[in-house]
């Protein structure tokens, strides 16, 4: 119960000093609308072999989740974490009973909410405009959270790196960039040259656009979905550990 | 019981040693108020003390257990420098710290001891920067620690306000808090702390009452006077030394200091003695001003900071004008 309330009261606040930031709700739910926009109904791959895709609309509905499953947490809580130390806010915490594994656990269902909404719009969308029929379950609701808590604990580790709110974004960046391009979602592993495909299994956003491409084509999430999952247990340990006291 | 003790504890960063063999020991429901310049120390103490940083060497008790062990209920801090969320109301900060508590006091009854029942829908950001200081200062209390730890408290407060915390701290002592608190408000801690501890290079330099580190290290009481000139003709740059040669000043210590003069050991009752020596020697004087010794000067002296004369602060504005 006493975890359970501390865990609200974190979440409560963090929640709350996040949707009065008017400008970060909207682009948070803007970006990934005018992602779709974008490349799924102007750049997609059209008649006569127009476009950038090669794979039918429905491959790279995984791929725009991908994009805010990981960017979101990625840049929140890294941003977050270094906001919380610039502040001596980790100091003040140390000493109340809210563990740092508590914190992160907050920070990260605000981060899945916020995700998870913004997966909805992003399903309504490439649904509405791209021609893609992905298949909704909870497999694909698993992986959204799995993944989102993953690279919260990624993003804790980055503002553990990172010296500045600037330094957080900037490193959440160019972690997060690379990633989205070379994590099977928006280019085919054949389109890779065949020494790099390997390397693809490294990136942990691999595994959630494997699962979430199973998922949304309605055949389970299998293998990948239970290596996301580990995957997030153990990114979301090591975030929670990297969390500062003080020094 | 002592609540708080430290024992030659030594923290270093890189080649730098912030603590120096720190050695110290508050009693339950004392004050202790910790005082020192920038880079003392004093905040890498708290941290020692908190158990927000590991010393490198030594021991640290809090409540007669190691910082990280104590019971996180029965300790408060308010950092320094502490930036909390924005965009949160000053209700809704204190809730949220309330919110880690599983005993935690009624965030609106703190609000109402820091003053700030009129601004509790306000947000933080839109808070004065005293209010948002006492804000902070709720978020320490919201557990009624046993012991408080207030890393500079009142900087950014303004006077009246400062008041108000002072009032809230006392009470807070009388009901038996332990609080540890640094400040570089001399007067602050002169008038909330049972004993005061100087940090300087990461040395505890004194530790004492107010009244006995005064007695000790504060030096003699003095009168300052700024010379305007010489009513016989003589050049006013001599003014000064004219009045320092005065025989009614022959059995006090006195230095000139450009257009002014410094005497030292003057009690209250032989002022005057200093006016006749400027009678004497026919020397103007913008201002005289009598001063005793106080917990600045025992700072500035035992820091190395400045000069405990040309710093100090003056008890009691004596005269101003010309003497004819």
């Amino acid at each position: 119960m006493s975890r359970y309330a501390r865990v609200r009261a974190a979440s409560g606040a963090a929640w709350r000093a996040f949707v009065r930031r008017r400008v970060a709700v909207f682009f948070t739910f803007f970006f990934p609308a005018i992602l779709v926009v974008i490349f799924g109904a102007l750049v997609r791959t059209g008649a006569g072999g127009t476009g950038l895709f090669v794979r039918e609309a429905d491959y790279y509905v995984a791929g725009y989740l991908a994009v805010v499953v990981l960017q979101t947490p990625l840049s929140r809580v890294s941003s977050e974490v270094a906001r919380h130390r610039e502040g001596n806010r980790f100091e003040k915490l140390a000493t109340t009973p809210l563990t740092r594994a508590e914190w992160l656990l907050a920070q990260t269902l605000v981060n899945v909410v916020l995700v998870g909404v913004a997966a909805v719009i992003i399903l309504a969308l490439v649904t509405a405009s791209t021609g893609a029929s992905p298949a909704l379950s909870p497999a694909l609701a698993l992986a959204v959270a799995a993944g989102t808590a993953l690279f919260c604990g990624f993003g804790a580790l980055l503002g553990r790196l990172a010296d500045s709110q600037d330094g957080a974004i900037t490193a959440a960046n160019a972690v997060g960039l690379p990633l989205l391009f070379l994590s099977e979602t928006f280019v085919p592993p054949v389109m890779l040259p065949a020494w790099f495909r390997p390397l693809l299994s490294l990136s942990p956003l691999t595994y959630f656009s494997r699962a979430a491409r199973t998922a949304t084509a309605g055949e389970g999430a299998g293998i990948a979905l239970a290596v996301l999952v580990a995957l997030s247990v153990g990114f979301f340990l090591a975030g929670a550990l990297a969390i500062p006291r003080t020094d | 019981m002592d609540a708080i003790v430290a024992r030659e504890v030594v923290k270093r960063y890189g080649s730098t040693v912030a603590l120096d063999g720190v050695s110290l020991s508050v009693g339950a429901g004392e004050v202790f108020g910790l005082i020192g310049p920038n880079g003392a120390g004093k905040t890498t103490l708290v941290r020692a003390l908190t158990g927000t940083t590991d010393p490198d060497e030594g021991e640290v008790a809090l409540l007669e257990e190691s910082p990280r062990s104590v019971g996180r209920d029965r300790i408060g801090l308010l950092p320094q420098a502490f930036l909390p969320a924005d965009r949160l109301t000053a209700r809704e900060l204190v809730a949220y710290y309330a919110g880690l508590y599983d005993d935690a006091r009624d965030p609106d009854a703190v609000l109402a001891d820091v003053g700030l029942t009129d601004a509790a829908d306000t947000r933080y950001e839109d808070l004065s920067g005293g209010q948002q200081r006492r804000a902070c200062v709720g978020t320490a209390l919201v557990n009624d620690p046993e012991v408080l730890f207030l890393d500079e408290p009142t900087t950014g407060i303004d006077p009246a306000g400062r008041r108000a915390l002072w009032g809230l701290l006392e009470d807070l002592a009388a009901c038996g808090t332990t609080i540890l608190l640094t400040t570089h408000y001399m007067e602050e801690a002169e008038r909330l702390a049972d004993r005061v501890g100087l940090l300087a290079g990461g040395e505890l330099l004194a530790v004492g009452t107010p009244a006995e580190l005064i007695d000790e290290y504060g030096g003699e009481s003095r009168v300052e006077i700024e010379t305007a000139g010489q009513s016989t003709g003589a050049d006013a740059a001599d003014a000064p030394q004219l009045a320092a040669d005065a025989a009614p000043l022959d059995e006090y210590t006195v230095e000139v200091r450009g257009q002014g003069l410094v005497v030292r050991g003057v009690g209250p009752r032989e002022i005057g003695d200093v006016v006749d020596a400027l009678a004497t020697a026919s020397v103007e004087y913008e201002s005289l001003t009598w001063a005793e010794p106080d917990l600045e000067d025992v700072y500035l002296n035992l820091s190395g900071e400045g000069d405990a004369t040309s710093d100090s602060r003056p008890r009691e504005a004596i005269a101003g004008g010309d003497h004819q």
